[in-house]
């Protein structure tokens, strides 16, 4: 099974995304963070197979989160699921490592279209 | 934000927001025909951007209408009570999503604050206010407001 670690400081967005990967067919184990700070030190005690994670964080956000990941020697395979998903923030996240950004709102088709490629 | 965004985008995004993430399918919502109803308990949640072109966007509602939105972010009861954590936490999520989207289109990008949620919007000097969509959630009115910030 998949192992999923999700970085969001927004509880109910959290909930929305474990929601969202069920409804996508995504039966994977499934952990959590509050900000990317916890989402790094969580990865560090036990690293997951993906990494999804909020770009807008406090203590660190996510896109630090990941270049943190990268500066550490982790290659976990990471994607961003925010609200801003402009062409500029989609560069930053392709050029700091990541997979996929999921731009909010989402539905079960836009996290398929993401995850499918890159998971496969 | 005037020019950069127009009403239209406003309300794609308003649409969009709540046929994803909040009903699961569009239909829902829809313009507010009439004058718009006094909240006994008025509530907003807004987000701001930072950068060269700064502003606000933000949603304003009743304290009744932001539980039944955060009852549907969350997959609620329709009975089911409502804390206010999650009350503070869904509202949030609702303009951070909405403003997001509206800072996407801005062709200069800053920086999104985190979502702040009060009983009164704060004026900030010098600020005018560029769209004002009335939108009726189910019966219920919901005003999303983007400001400029001079």
């Amino acid at each position: 099974m998949i192992r999923v670690l999700i970085a969001d400081d927004s509880r109910v967005m959290r909930q929305i995304v474990i929601r969202t990967l069920r409804q996508a067919g995504y039966d994977w184990d499934i952990r959590e963070a509050s900000d990317g700070q916890e989402g790094l030190e969580a990865v560090r005690a036990d690293e997951p197979d993906v990494v999804l994670s909020d770009w807008n964080m406090p203590n660190l956000t996510g896109i630090d989160f990941l270049r943190a990941l990268r500066a550490e020697g982790f290659g976990t395979p990471f994607g961003f699921v925010t609200s801003e998903g402009s062409d500029e923030m989609r560069t930053l996240a392709d050029e700091a490592g990541a997979l996929f950004l999921i731009a909010k709102p989402f539905t079960a088709d836009t996290f398929r279209e993401a995850i499918d490629p890159v998971l496969a | 934000m005037t020019a950069a965004v127009e009403h239209d985008q406003v309300y794609a995004i308003a649409e969009e927001v709540f046929s994803a993430m909040i009903d699961g399918e569009p239909g829902y919502l829809r313009p507010w025909d009439g004058e718009l109803p006094v909240a006994a308990e008025p509530l907003v949640a807004w987000v701001d951007v930072h950068g060269e072109l700064a502003g606000r966007a933000a949603v304003t509602t009743d304290l009744e209408t932001a539980h039944e939105l955060t009852r549907a972010l969350l997959g609620m009861g329709a009975d089911e009570p409502v804390g206010p954590e999650d009350l503070n936490d869904a509202f949030g999520e609702v303009a951070n999503v909405v403003g997001g989207n509206v800072k996407a289109l801005l062709p200069t990008q800053g920086s999104l604050s985190l979502p702040v949620v009060a009983t009164v919007l704060p004026e900030v000097p010098g600020t005018s206010l560029t769209h004002e969509l009335r939108l009726d959630w189910r019966g219920r009115s919901i005003v999303v407001v983007v400001w400029l910030f001079q």
